[in-house]
């Protein structure tokens, strides 16, 4: 029985709630493959405490892979310290988050370990042939669904967000073992990836945070001029802000801290208005918990418009103007 | 200085992915500093790109931002090739100069996978980073320093040793507009092609498929996705009212 395993999320040595996201994943995999057990990797440089914390908790078995150099991230440390380990237990499926961290790794240590390796999944199914993964492409315009060559292991990357973290309610405690892996550096005797720094962009999001209702703009207002007739639209709620969508930013039309998505503010408001907003996966990832969305987009087949409450196909400057109007005459 | 970009042609748009063109143009703009610093040596900006043969263009587009050498492994198969077997055959390329620097977009827009660099670097064994935002030759050109964009506004401040792999995240850089004088040699320049046998010897064989194509499907709807019918002013009408109504106005 092939084992499936889970790659816990760490940060400053603290398990990420990702983590438990990809344990359902997992759970799901073994639901369908009908077989496996799952395993918790989790990669630090002291494990044991939350080793036994997360065997308690999710009654699920969990490896500590400990090694001093795991202490913070380092892809060239995490690929080595795993590969030794993966390749001792030989896995059918080495589950990790799609976040900054695990589509960093990932990838890598499905070359050293020859296998096949799926990204940003955000379905699992299966055929009469087995298991199948979908993947948002195309600007999430489709799911493209994908399997893995016969034969071989898989390393699958989640999209954060998707899959509903179980409610463990386990009588039994999971077994915890401990893994000592040391790092050892090609060659020189140096570490190829130096950490200088962390830096912040920007400290708390004051701008999106607890705004009641977001008007946001994304690259279908044209230009960055026409972010006035977005502000004034905004100014016809109480409690608003403006949002935007990343490459508003990019191009340098707004600053970082109205930013919406995955590598922005994560919002939540009673009101979502998009703007000429596409709706890749990175900006729903943002939006999704609002509470009532309304698009504007001039595309009918604009993706934004299958996570919208209320759609209204139209050009965004037109309609702006004719909903001032509206506004002005109550 | 050697540096190498990958880049592709989106299925999409038929245009250069959106992210090899911040590629090509934070290669160009070190390139600029590493001058303006009067070394010797040059540093040249060579791209690669793998796909049939009309993608050729997007080589064009390169020549016109300035980049040096092209090679195009031509294949026969339009439609999707999977990360793998894109980084097999780039670290085929690769691997027939000795480049300092290689660079890839963070992900292509099309496909949207972000593997390919970080895979090339395991198959070439160099150290990578991917989504990087900002990026620093140092004086020595033996490393570069890099920002490599995280979750929340975080960005760690990384060195990496030469040679290595990057992998661009767009808002590093504004990509410059291919200039007509350059477009125009860009005609007249050579691009190195090879085919799938050029790169892969008898004994290896051709790149095997990891990952199976097995069919596309509709993203499901996720909310109610009511459409407002009717003229312009009755449409900013309905929503004043649907909003009304919420008191949300
Ligand atoms: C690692 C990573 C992280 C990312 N993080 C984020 C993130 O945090 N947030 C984020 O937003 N993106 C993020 N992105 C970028 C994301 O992939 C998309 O590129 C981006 O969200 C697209 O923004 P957009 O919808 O404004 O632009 P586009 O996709 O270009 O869409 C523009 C839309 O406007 C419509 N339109 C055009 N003209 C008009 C008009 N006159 N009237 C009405 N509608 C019009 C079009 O039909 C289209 O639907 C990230 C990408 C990567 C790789």
């Amino acid at each position: 029985m092939k084992q499936i395993l889970v790659i816990a999320e760490m940060l400053d040595g603290v398990i990420q709630p990702a983590t438990w996201e990809i344990t359902a994943a997992a759970a799901k995999i073994k639901k369908l493959k009908e077989s496996g057990q799952i395993k918790i990797i989790i990669p630090s440089d002291d494990p044991l405490p939350i080793a036994k914390e997360t065997a308690k908790q999710t009654g699920m078995d969990v490896i500590g892979l400990k090694s001093n150099d795991l202490k913070d991230y380092d892809s060239d440390v995490y690929k080595q310290c795993l590969f030794k380990l993966v390749k001792t237990i030989d896995p059918s499926h080495i589950l990790t988050a799609h976040t900054s961290q695990g589509r960093d790794f990932a990838p890598g240590l499905a070359i050293s370990f020859n296998a096949a390796s799926i990204a940003c999944v955000n379905e699992i199914k299966k055929d009469d042939k087995g298991l199948l993964y979908s993947r948002s492409v195309l600007g999430n315009t489709k799911n493209m669904i994908v399997r893995p060559a016969e034969g071989i292991p898989v390393v699958l990357t989640l999209m954060p967000g998707v899959f509903q973290p179980d409610n463990f309610n386990n009588q039994k405690k999971g077994r915890v073992e401990i893994c000592e892996i040391a790092f050892d550096p090609d060659c020189s005797n140096t570490r190829r990836i130096r950490h200088e720094k962390i830096l912040q962009k920007s400290c708390e999001n004051k701008t999106l945070k607890g705004a009641k209702i977001i008007v946001s703009a994304g690259r279908g207002i044209g230009k960055k001029e026409n972010l006035d007739a977005i502000f004034k639209f905004a100014q016809c709620f109480s409690s608003s802000a403006v949002g935007v969508s990343r490459p508003l930013v990019d191009m340098g039309w707004i600053g970082y801290e109205h930013q919406v998505g995955i590598t922005g503010a994560a919002v939540s408001p009673r009101l979502y208005i998009a703007c000429g907003i596409s709706g890749s996966s990175q900006h729903l990832a943002g939006m999704k918990d609002a509470r009532f969305v309304v698009s504007i987009n001039n595309n009918p087949d604009a993706p934004i418009f299958r996570h919208s409450d209320l759609c209204i196909v139209e050009d965004i400057d037109p309609f702006l103007q004719a909903f001032l109007k509206v506004v002005q005459t109550k | 200085m050697k540096s190498l970009i990958c880049i592709k042609q989106s299925n999409e748009s038929g245009e250069m992915n959106l992210f090899d063109t911040h590629a090509i143009e934070e290669a160009l703009k070190l390139k600029q500093k590493f001058e303006n610093r009067g070394y010797q040596e040059d540093f040249s900006v060579d791209v690669v790109t793998i796909g049939p043969s009309e993608n050729s263009k997007i080589i064009k587009r390169a020549f016109g931002m300035g980049a040096d050498k092209g090679y195009h492994v031509i294949t026969k198969e339009r439609g999707y090739s999977f990360s793998f077997e894109t980084a097999s055959r780039l670290a085929a390329v690769a691997k027939k100069e000795s480049y300092d620097l290689i660079l890839t977009g963070i992900m292509s827009q099309d496909l949207m996978a972000g593997q390919t660099g970080p895979m090339l670097a395991e198959i070439l064994n160099l150290p990578c980073v991917t989504g990087v935002v900002k990026t620093e030759l140092a004086a020595d050109n033996s490393s570069i320093k890099v920002e490599q964009e995280m979750e929340n506004g975080f960005r760690n401040g990384l060195e990496i040793i030469l040679p290595a792999v990057l992998t661009i995240q767009a808002g590093i850089n504004t990509p410059r507009y291919p200039t007509l004088s350059r477009m125009l040699a860009a005609g007249k320049k050579e691009i190195m092609t090879f085919n799938e046998t050029d790169l892969f010897s008898k004994k290896t064989g051709a790149v095997q498929a990891r990952e199976i194509f097995v069919s596309m499907e509709d993203p499901q709807k996720t909310r109610a996705g009511h459409l407002l019918q009717g003229s312009l002013a009755d449409k900013a009408k309905q929503l004043f009212t649907v909003l009304h109504g919420k008191a949300l106005i």
